[in-house]
């Protein structure tokens, strides 16, 4: 019993990291239409800022707040330089550089900061709550810490799409870019707008999974990128609700697989999970109308 | 791909025709004898994780190796030839181990491939440098695929293989621990699953869960739970050091506190510790992580500040001047490359690529070097170390528990080792007989 409750929300737990990836994919999803595959690398990238500063003696929540406004500073920075003379051609172009980024901001970190790994501290306990004899060793004063980020996030989003004309502007200038300039959006900035929101919480990802995972290198982001993008499909891609519910639906699932079967079989899992939910509800969980292409 | 090629820089002086560092320099003269092999030089090449999840530690290696053959180079080289140590990075891909060793002997053309390291990447490549009849020595890695002289005759192991080390482990807590509830934690390929068919050879009876971790794969708080929940209050680990750290910090969490036991692999106390020590500092505790904990030895490391090897070491480190710290990783590259150096003295004057693989089978059970036990290598058998002993980390140090044991696969019996380990030579250098 103890084992199951420890995997279930040890399960939770990887779900929210997984949750707090897919977030940003979402988030440049609606705002751009382009899937980001360098997502994780820049996420990596503010991470180690944050781990230079952490260990040059600086708290966390300086760490944090540098890295989250790095992250704001390179998303912009990227769209504007790298992904712009793309924009606007075929869809693919713009994933194929996405992928040549992921590559070359992986060489930047080691290049900056080494290959090492470092050990990353996190802001709260990381042992677990004890109930009587029990230690629920997967719910700590951290991990808390995490799921009320990813939620914060993923509410903060929710309204920023639904109910700001900014958000608006923003998905009008991902569905139809000619018609969104007729009306007036200045199309550009949203696309910039876009990117360097979804590197902010892509950052916030990136701190947020280097507390749970404790030990972190250049790479570390690598084995839950490919997590956080069945979870954004699960999802439905579109949605901020259906990341996170995709996130933690795949990470509990992942965790009984882990702690049940083996750990072998958790890539398999994965797949199995995402070619399921995709046959049967093809716009993934949380689609509600048919995918809208522009 | 960052590839790094190092040649080790020729020493200005004391090369010429002394023929310093051992037998046959005398009446014939240095020939260009093979691929790779000069009146002067010797070519050798190797394959390392430089960067990518396996580099921590690992990539220190050939700068160990390096540093020795420097410090060799300095006194005169091999037969008066200056040994030429060119690695490369192949990020523990085997897809980049394939292109950068084709690169190593068909471009590079090195007389022989040495070092390689790690199982995935180096199995890669033992099809092609056996095909191509490139001598393939000293793999990294305790597989025990490099033993295989029917289908590999040019490739030899080195360090004792995990299954002899599973062995030596499982009857040490079959004897000491015999009321233990034993849980294995392990790598999810043939690391993990030789240890536990060797450990499982003493502990059937003992086993009460078995938990396999793939590596890349962060987040072990299923298998820790598992292991906890069937009770094990023994856990053996045959894991990477990475993986010593987070299990060790995912036990906490749990509040899970067995008897640690990790194979030699996983117990670097240097670079796990480095790990832990900024948790430690803070608020998850006081205590150094690792006291108390097991592990397993086969050659001197820096936990015997003492032992003449490692007064050795320290020495070739220090006049090598590199950057950085003498770490257990390069101690582990020099001691190889002082095992290479015995192989080319062994080989002759000058040696032909079969030479060199005709030494080490007839030679090497003779060689005495930094490791405490005798190689296992003969005509049938390309084995490395036999044996190893259990010892318990402490501080900076550790406390051997065992004398040396010695044994071999399946169900040969573990033994003491009769003898006592070698002392280095007093230059350094080993001095080996030519075999013909």
């Amino acid at each position: 019993m103890q084992e199951f409750v420890n995997l279930t929300l040890g399960g939770v737990i990887t779900g929210s990291v997984y949750a707090a990836f897919a977030l940003a994919l979402v988030l440049i999803w609606r705002s751009t239409r382009i899937v980001n595959f360098a997502q994780g690398a820049m996420a990596a990238l503010t991470t180690f800022i944050a781990i230079a500063l952490i260990d040059a003696g600086q708290s966390y929540w300086v760490g944090l707040v540098v890295a989250l406004l790095s992250g704001l500073v390179i998303g912009a920075v990227v769209e504007r330089v790298v992904i712009r003379p793309v924009e606007g051609g075929p869809e693919l172009n713009a994933v194929i550089v996405t992928l040549g980024l992921f590559i070359a901001i992986q060489a930047l970190i080691s290049v900056l900061f080494g290959v090492n790994q470092r050990a990353f501290v996190p802001p709260f306990s990381n042992i677990g709550f004890r109930i009587g004899d029990t230690t629920l060793g997967s719910l700590s004063p951290n991990t808390v810490y995490t799921l009320i980020a990813v939620l914060l996030v993923m509410v903060a989003l929710i309204a920023l799409f639904r109910f700001t004309r900014l958000g608006l502007a923003m998905r009008a200038s991902a569905f139809g870019q000619e018609v969104a300039r007729l009306l007036g959006v200045r199309v550009g900035r949203m696309l910039t707008l876009g990117w360097a929101l979804a590197a902010v919480v892509g950052s916030l990802a990136g701190m947020l999974i280097a507390a749970e995972t404790a030990f972190v290198a250049p790479t570390f982001m690598d084995s839950l990128i490919v997590f956080g993008f069945v979870a954004a499909v699960l999802g439905g891609l579109d949605s901020p609700i259906g990341a996170v519910v995709g996130g933690l639906v795949l990470g509990v699932a992942l965790s009984y697989v882990r702690g049940y079967l083996g750990d072998t079989l958790v890539g398999l899992a994965a797949l199995v999970i995402l070619v399921v939910v995709l046959l049967v509800r093809p716009g993934g969980l949380f689609s509600t109308t048919q995918t809208r292409r522009a | 791909m960052a590839a790094a090629t190092v040649a080790t820089t020729l020493a200005a002086c004391g090369g010429g025709d002394s023929g310093g560092g051992g037998g046959g320099g005398g009446s014939e003269e240095n020939e260009a004898s093979d691929i790779g092999i000069t009146e002067d030089t010797i070519k050798l090449g190797a394959h390392y994780p430089l960067t990518g999840v396996a580099a921590p530690g690992y990539s220190e290696i050939p700068t160990g190796v390096e540093a020795y053959f420097d410090y060799v180079n300095a006194n005169g080289g091999v037969n008066g030839r200056q040994i030429e140590f060119v690695y490369r990075d192949d990020a523990y891909n085997p897809t980049n181990t394939s292109q950068i060793v084709n690169q190593l002997v068909l471009e590079d053309e090195v007389f022989a491939i040495m070092s390689g390291l790690g199982t995935p990447t180096h199995n890669a490549v033992t099809d092609f440098l056996n095909s191509e009849n490139v001598p393939d020595l000293f793999v990294s890695s305790g597989s025990r695929l490099w033993d295989d002289v029917e289908e590999k005759p040019y490739t030899f192991g080195w360090q004792p293989d995990y299954e002899i080390e599973g062995k030596i482990i499982g009857q040490y807590v079959a004897e000491n621990f015999p009321d233990a509830k034993v849980g294995l934690f392990l790598q999810g390929d043939d690391f993990g699953e030789d240890g536990a068919a060797g450990a499982r050879q003493y502990l059937e009876d003992q086993i009460v869960a078995e938990e396999t971790y793939v590596p890349g794969n962060t987040d072990v708080v299923p298998q820790i739970s598992a292991l906890q929940a069937a009770g094990a209050d023994l856990v053996l680990g045959f894991n990477v050091p990475s993986y010593t750290a987070l299990s060790q910090l995912t036990a906490l969490r749990l509040g899970y506190q067995p008897q640690w036991f990790y194979s030699n692999v996983g117990s670097d106390p240097a670079l796990v510790g480095s790990l832990l020590a900024r948790f430690s500092e803070g608020a998850v505790s006081d205590a150094s992580l690792l006291d108390g904990v097991l592990t397993t030895e086969y050659i001197p490391g820096l936990d015997a500040p003492d032992n003449p090897w490692v007064q050795l070491w320290q020495q070739v480190w220090e006049e090598s001047g590199q950057e950085g710290e003498l770490t257990n990783y390069r101690i582990y590259g020099m001691s190889q490359a002082y095992t290479m150096v015995q192989a080319l003295q062994s080989a002759g004057q000058n040696p032909t690529r079969d030479d060199l693989v005709a030494a080490v089978e007839q030679a090497g059970s003779e060689w005495e070097g930094p490791g405490f036990t005798p190689f296992r290598y003969s005509e049938d058998r390309h084995a490395g170390y036999s044996g190893m002993l259990v010892s318990r980390l402490q501080g900076e140090g550790s406390e051997d528990l065992t004398p040396i044991l010695v044994t071999d696969n399946g169900d040969a019996e573990i033994e003491e080792l009769d003898g006592e380990p070698a002392s280095p030579p007093e230059n350094g250098i080993p001095e080996e007989e030519p075999i013909n």
